[in-house]
């Protein structure tokens, strides 16, 4: 859609790698983790997020549910499944793979 | 949007959105309050937030398609996977479905005809508002025939409180349209019936309060739906058109409303014609009752408050009637009786039924019947269902562990149990559609088919749905709930190793199955047995082999009964007929005629006798035997003696420990003004008993013959020929012919055979006995086909213990044992709720039978050898397989 094209086929990746390794977060924690480690320089579009979120967790590979924060507010947690660290398993060696395969076009080219 | 979002909205998606609006305020909320931290102001930090999250309508959008694709994508995954599983089973799957269609069909045939018969309302206007009278007289049935002169008194009264119209039953009898003479059933009613029911014409007109204002003023006719398609093919040329019904000219002035058959669900009506137009005898005497009283409460008035006015007129009028009843010579309590008569008002939303009196019991047991084939159908499929879940619970486990959520489990099982119910439902539809009309043709009688209006209407579709639903819940919902329950560690650890404690879920639903088989073969061998009896009674005549032929004098009635005589000489004649002779009424075919006697030296009587006009060669050819004394002589009949014969009955009533030949007694005078009916030294016409005949049963196989005495054939408009021949379809013609011998004074109508009328009074134990005993073998084979696999299952999963067991050193009857004890213990529960449930239907189906009590050894006996031969029969193969179990085999096996 717009500037965050190359992320959106990735994000589902960094969405499941952030749950494994922090756990249990919400929406908006999902994206400041993104913003923090990657510098600001994946910056999506924060609601874009949420679709697919939700497209994730249709999948299975993510499940919700909803929780009070400390502050009382009614909250939306997401926390990874068994089939959902397979799927980051697998996804993971495959952008590995794709990248490594990059990496030596461009330095041999 | 898309038809996901109209889909949404169909599931009650507004709670997806809000949840989804909620999710994205929050993370709008938290971005605002970082970015304060960071110093902006409210404003700023609000816009920035939303400028950051970017367009929030559009993304809800996405994620309600996503999360909805998702659930409808499982749904057909798990449809698919469903169609997967039960097509590899697919025999099982085929038994499965077609036993749960037959027992689903047979519950929805059951509940056509109720609908039909008993619980739909007549199609008119506000049914609920509708009454029927009806008077209660000391009989076990309230009488429900009142006469003209009694409406005349009662609508009097009526203003206000109700309006009342009358209709008779129906009148079987031929008319004529164009030239043939066709069979007819019309009904009398009043010019209001239609517009008190609120009925409008299909076309034409209908009756209206001008048409029966006179007698036989009004001779109009308006045909029925289905008789005007029926006769005419639904031509508007029919209107208008005259025909000839029971001696009167009548016109056609229109069709009545489609759908409305007549007020009395079991019949069909071809034509209403005006009361006014029956005889004008009909509409002057009070004694001749011979129609029912319908009524419409006016708004605001109870049925009660009517009842309460309409009493106190009915019995002024009847009060004014009892001196032209009773004579001296009847019993006091007669009068009584007829005095203290009550009048009640009984809701008549679904009109009155003779079909419903006899057959709504009946209607309301094959239900039940088939409610308890459906469970039975029920339990095999949940015992087919946990013994799948148990099968996959390691897959289920590993489901479960990898991330599945419970609901999904749930609903995986769950479309399977709805794949097949749903199958099943649409055959059953189908079967039920099909059996529901061959059962009506069961209920009418050879001269009297019944009709009931069975489309397939969403009523007859909702409940075979819900009885789908229904089932589905009890087979599939249990076994999902336990599948999806399963705690993965457990099964994945265990492998199975627990399957005793696991199959024991079997066994009540086993037990629940036997029990419920029970109820089915003890009221199914019930009716058989009854039926059996009934069959075989001795009815004290010889039904076969005799033809009865309905015979109409049209004038000279007083002379009718010299040439009837004659014209037995010449039937007798006939080659082929054996013997021939003339009652006034047919045995079980033309009702009875009953009258008290009055001895000499005693006071009157209350009990009545029946009356039977014959003539000589009667007895014989029915095969009625003379026990002592003669038989009546042609003499008799000519010279109208007094010399009467009388059945052992009526010896044994009134002549007790006596011998009845050559004893007087006195049949009651008639209340005609020119006799002494009041007279009390006259105690009647004297009779002399000359003979005495074997008892017979006069209408009915159920109840005992009567007292009954033959009088002499006198005066009469209609008899009976019965003729006795080997042949009836050749034979029948050349008696016709020996009829039109005698011109238009004698004509011959109907021809029936006396064991079909005999027949027609067994209908009911028929049905119930043919569709009850139909159940009771579908009820065993389903028991014997569910026992089979839950001992099949057992010793399938415990093969290794049997293993262990036989390598341990047991011996096969040991083996053997195991598996019977565990179907002996569960059987034998089955069988002591059975008894149980037994108790209940006792009462209801004890009235039905003949000769046959709940209690009785042999009622008990049948339903439990029935089911012990099926257990086995089932338990043969499971029990040689588990001593067929080669431990080296087994124990290598897991």
């Amino acid at each position: 859609m717009k500037r965050t094209d190359a992320l959106q086929g990735s994000l589902p990746m960094l969405v499941l790698k952030i749950l494994n390794r922090r756990g249990p977060l919400h929406g908006y924690g999902i994206t400041s983790h993104i913003e923090k480690i990657s510098d600001d320089v994946l910056r999506v579009e924060e609601g874009s997020l949420y679709p697919a979120l939700h497209r994730m967790e249709e999948g299975g590979w993510i499940k919700a549910k909803w929780v009070t924060t400390e502050n009382n507010r009614r909250a939306r947690v997401y926390e990874i499944t068994a089939a959902g660290r397979k799927q980051l398993e697998a996804e993971e060696g495959r952008w590995r793979a794709v990248t490594a395969a990059v990496d030596q076009v461009l330095q041999q080219a | 949007m898309s038809w996901f979002s109209r889909a949404a909205n169909a599931l009650g998606g507004g709670r997806l959105d809000k949840e989804l609006d909620e999710e994205m305020r929050f993370h709008m909320e938290a971005r605002a309050e970082e970015l304060m931290r960071d110093g902006s102001s409210p404003t700023e930090a609000q816009r920035e937030a939303q400028r950051r999250l970017g367009n929030s309508l559009a993304y809800r959008e996405e994620s309600r398609d996503a999360r909805l694709a998702g659930w409808l994508e499982s749904l057909g995954k798990d449809a698919r996977f469903g169609v997967r599983i039960l097509w590899k089973d697919r025999v099982v799957t085929l038994a499965a479905i077609l036993s749960l269609a037959l027992a689903i069909g047979a519950c929805a045939a059951a509940f056509a005809l109720i609908d039909a018969l008993i619980l739909r309302p007549l199609p008119v206007d506000q049914p609920d508002r509708l009454v029927y009278l009806a008077y209660e007289e000391g009989r076990p049935v309230p009488a429900i025939a009142f006469s003209y002169p009694m409406l005349e008194r009662l609508r009097a009264v009526s203003g206000g409180r109700a309006d009342l119209f009358a209709a008779s039953g129906q009148y079987l009898n031929s008319a004529v349209f164009k030239s043939e003479p066709e069979k007819v059933r019309a009904e009398f009613v009043s010019g209001n019936f239609f517009s008190v029911l609120g009925l409008g014409p299909e076309i034409g007109r209908v009756l209206t309060t001008n048409d029966d204002l006179t007698p036989g003023g009004g001779p109009v006719a308006v045909l029925s739906h289905n008789f005007w398609m029926r006769r005419f093919g639904g031509s508007r040329a029919a209107v208008g058109q005259w025909f000839r019904f029971a001696g009167k000219r009548f016109q056609i002035v229109g069709v009545a409303r489609r759908g409305f058959t007549g007020i009395e669900p079991g019949t069909l009506t071809d034509f209403w014609i005006p009361q006014t137009m029956s005889s004008a005898e009909s509409l002057q005497r009070w004694e001749m009752q011979w129609f029912r009283i319908f009524g419409r409460l006016k708004p605001g008035v109870t049925a009660a408050q009517a009842a309460l006015a309409f009493q106190a007129a009915f019995t002024n009028t009847r009060r004014e009637w009892a001196p032209l009843a009773f004579g001296a010579n009847d019993a006091p309590e007669f009068k009584q009786r007829f005095l203290n008569a009550k009048l009640v008002l009984r809701p008549g939303a679904s009109g009155t039924s003779n079909l419903r009196q006899a057959f709504a019991r009946p209607m309301w047991i094959l239900a039940v019947v088939a409610a308890l084939v459906l469970l039975i159908a029920c339990s095999n499929l949940a015992n087919l269902f946990t013994a799948r879940a148990m099968a996959r619970e390691r897959e289920m486990a590993l489901r479960i562990s990898i991330g599945a959520g419970r609901p999904r489990l749930l609903q995986q099982v769950l479309i399977e149990g709805a794949l097949l119910a749903a199958l099943a439902c649409v055959l059953g539809l189908s079967f039920g559609a099909v059996a529901a009309p061959a059962i009506v043709g069961m209920l009418g009688s050879s001269q009297n088919p019944a009709y009931l209006d069975l489309h397939v209407g969403w009523r007859m579709i909702l409940f075979t749905a819900l009885s789908g639903l229904a089932a589905m819940v009890l087979f599939a919902l249990v076994p999902a709930l336990r599948a999806s329950g399963t705690a993965p560690q457990e099964a994945l650890k265990s492998g199975g190793a627990k399957h005793s404690g696991r199959s024991a879920m079997l066994r009540p639903m086993l037990a629940a199955q036997v029990a419920f088989s029970f109820m089915v073969l003890f009221a199914g061998g019930m009716f058989l047995f009854s039926f059996q009896k009934l069959v075989n009674v001795d009815l004290g005549f010889a039904r076969n082999g005799v033809a009865l032929v309905s015979l109409t004098a049209s004038n000279k009635v007083q002379d009718a009964h010299l040439y009837m005589t004659q014209l037995i000489d010449r039937v007798r004649a006939v080659p082929g007929v054996r013997s021939a002779g003339i009652s006034a009424y047919g045995l079980f075919a033309d009702g009875r005629w009953t009258d008290t006697v009055r001895l000499a030296g005693r006071p009157p009587e209350t009990a009545e006798s029946v009356i039977l006009p014959i003539t000589p060669g009667y007895l014989g050819t029915m095969g009625i035997r003379l026990l002592a004394g003669r038989d009546l002589t042609v003499e008799d009949v000519m010279k109208q003696s007094s010399s009467v014969l009388v059945n052992e009955a009526f010896a044994r009533h009134y002549f007790p420990g006596e011998d009845p030949i050559g004893r007087q007694f006195f049949r009651p005078l008639s209340n005609l003004p020119d006799s002494d009916f009041h007279d009390a030294n006259r105690l009647g016409i004297p009779q002399q008993i000359v003979g005495l005949v074997r008892d017979v049963h006069y209408d009915s196989v159920r109840e005992p013959a009567p007292p009954t005495y033959y009088i002499p054939l006198a005066q009469t408009w209609y008899a009976s020929l019965a003729v006795r021949t080997d042949d009836p379809l050749r034979v029948i013609s050349l008696v016709r012919e020996a009829v039109r011998g005698f011109g238009h004074s004698l004509q011959a109508s109907e021809v029936r055979l006396q064991s079909t009328l005999v027949n027609d009074d067994l209908i009911r134990e028929r049905l119930l006995a043919i569709l009850s005993g139909f159940f009771a073998l579908v009820a065993v084979v389903l028991a014997a086909v569910g026992l089979y696999g839950v001992l099949s299952y057992s010793v399938a999963r415990r093969t290794r213990e049997i293993g262990i067991r036989v390598a341990l050193g047991a011996r096969c009857g040991a083996v053997v044992r195991l598996v019977v004890t565990e179907a002996a213990v569960v059987i034998a529960v089955g069988l002591a709720a059975g008894v149980c449930g037994g108790k209940l239907l006792a009462g209801s189906v004890g009235k039905l039978l003949y000769e046959v009590k709940p209690t009785d050894v042999a009622s008990i006996a049948f339903p439990v050898g029935c089911l012990l031969a099926a257990a086995a029969l089932a338990a043969v193969r499971p029990a040689m397989r588990a001593a067929g179990v080669d431990p080296s085999v087994a124990l290598r096996e897991e």
